[in-house]
């Protein structure tokens, strides 16, 4: 991820509310992992395994905060009974940046696979989501992802592509 | 000893702490003991932990007490890390061992064998670890703890078995709204969002 997106992101973020992040980082989201932990406007929590995040973004909503959880799809595919039983079932909202591996393009056999797969689980899970890769499209997709959260009490997801990531 | 015996004997000790349960026995035993707004019953195994990091986070000038089980524990230890290194000094967390998966029916967990969970979190970076082995012990644990104000890990050897107690009747939405209406009450704090109306924009056209 190019540091102007990161930035953008972290800004985003900022500007729609979201003072709490987990991550679980990776080498396309280092940069943006980096800009979280420098930044003091908000708590970033990493965390060793993504339902963790989860657990503690839920955490953190009941508290008070309104958190963010960044991480790649594979991350997203593990934490799905976390997803279903801490926030769909009771009703938290958390807003999820996923970094989209796999799609046209891929080289890596299993990141192909992670890739196909993780739009049908969103649609499974009945998770709202679009696809963000310009620059110029991440600050209003943050902020809409963040309001319907809020609204729906459920958390919603926003799939970084590569455009976003390379 | 019994894992009611233990809730029992630090209940009166309660006052506004904040309370994250598991899904198993527990969570009935604490809602008999101490029925409390400020209770939440996670309908989980494995995240309680990481919850109870989530709100002590969020509200570092409130204690957060945290009721797990071994079998909960063992499917997220990676959060004993993330916890120690976070340091909350508003955290305990409490593991009630009975080396089995008593809602499962029974059969051993890890720390049947080997497994020794208290040291397990004093090599994740806990400072404060024990290990108690009756009720005591325990109660005396978790009195040292909420007096040090600082994180700490309480483990509590019991025996299973479930106590003799109705099945709380909280609904777990209800209990998800009924929980964060306390917390915005004594918070004053808004967690809740509202649409704003829109029957001003009609009359002021």
């Amino acid at each position: 991820m190019q540091p102007k997106i990161a930035i953008e992101i972290v800004n985003s973020l900022k500007e729609a509310g979201i003072d709490f992040v987990a991550t679980l980082t990776e080498a396309n989201l280092h940069n943006l992992v980096m800009a979280l932990e420098k930044d003091p406007a908000i708590h970033h929590v990493p965390v060793t395994r993504e339902e963790e995040g989860v657990g503690i973004c839920a955490g953190a909503y009941l508290g008070g905060k309104r958190p963010a959880i960044v991480m790649m799809n594979a991350g997203f595919l593990l934490s799905s009974n976390a997803l279903a039983t801490v926030c769909i079932q009771p009703g938290i909202p958390i807003l999820m940046l996923i970094g989209h591996s796999g799609g046209m393009g891929e080289e890596n056999p299993s990141h192909a696979t992670i890739g196909m797969l993780t739009e049908p689980v969103l649609q499974a899970l009945q998770i709202m989501y679009e696809r963000v890769g310009h620059v110029e499209e991440i600050r209003p997709a943050i902020q809409e992802a963040q309001t319907l959260a809020r609204s729906s009490r459920r958390p919603t997801a926003l799939l970084l592509v590569k455009e976003a990531l390379r | 000893m019994k894992r009611f015996d233990c809730l029992k004997a630090i209940a009166p000790h309660f006052q506004d702490e904040l309370v994250v349960t598991n899904l198993g026995g527990v969570r009935h035993e604490w809602y008999a003991a101490r029925p409390h707004p400020g209770n939440y019953h996670l309908q989980n195994l494995g995240l309680t932990s990481s919850v109870g990091l989530g709100l002590a986070l969020a509200l570092p000038h409130r204690n957060v007490v945290v009721f797990d089980g071994d079998g909960s524990l063992l499917l997220n230890l990676g959060s004993l890390a993330t916890i120690a290194n976070q340091h909350p000094r508003n955290f305990i967390y409490i593991v009630f061992d009975n080396s089995c998966y008593e809602s499962s029916r029974g059969a051993p967990t890890a720390t049947a064998g080997l497994t020794d969970l208290a040291a397990i979190a004093r090599g994740a970076g806990f400072a404060n670890a024990i290990s108690t082995q009756n009720v005591e012990e325990f109660e005396a644990g978790f009195l040292q703890a909420l007096k040090n104000s600082d994180l700490h890990f309480i483990l509590a050897k019991v025996e299973p078995g479930a106590g003799k107690v109705p099945p709380a009747p909280l609904d777990s939405v209800e209990n998800k709204y009924s929980f964060v209406r306390y917390i915005e009450k004594t918070e004053k704090i808004e967690i809740l969002v509202s649409p704003p109306s829109r029957a001003s924009e009609i009359q002021e056209k």
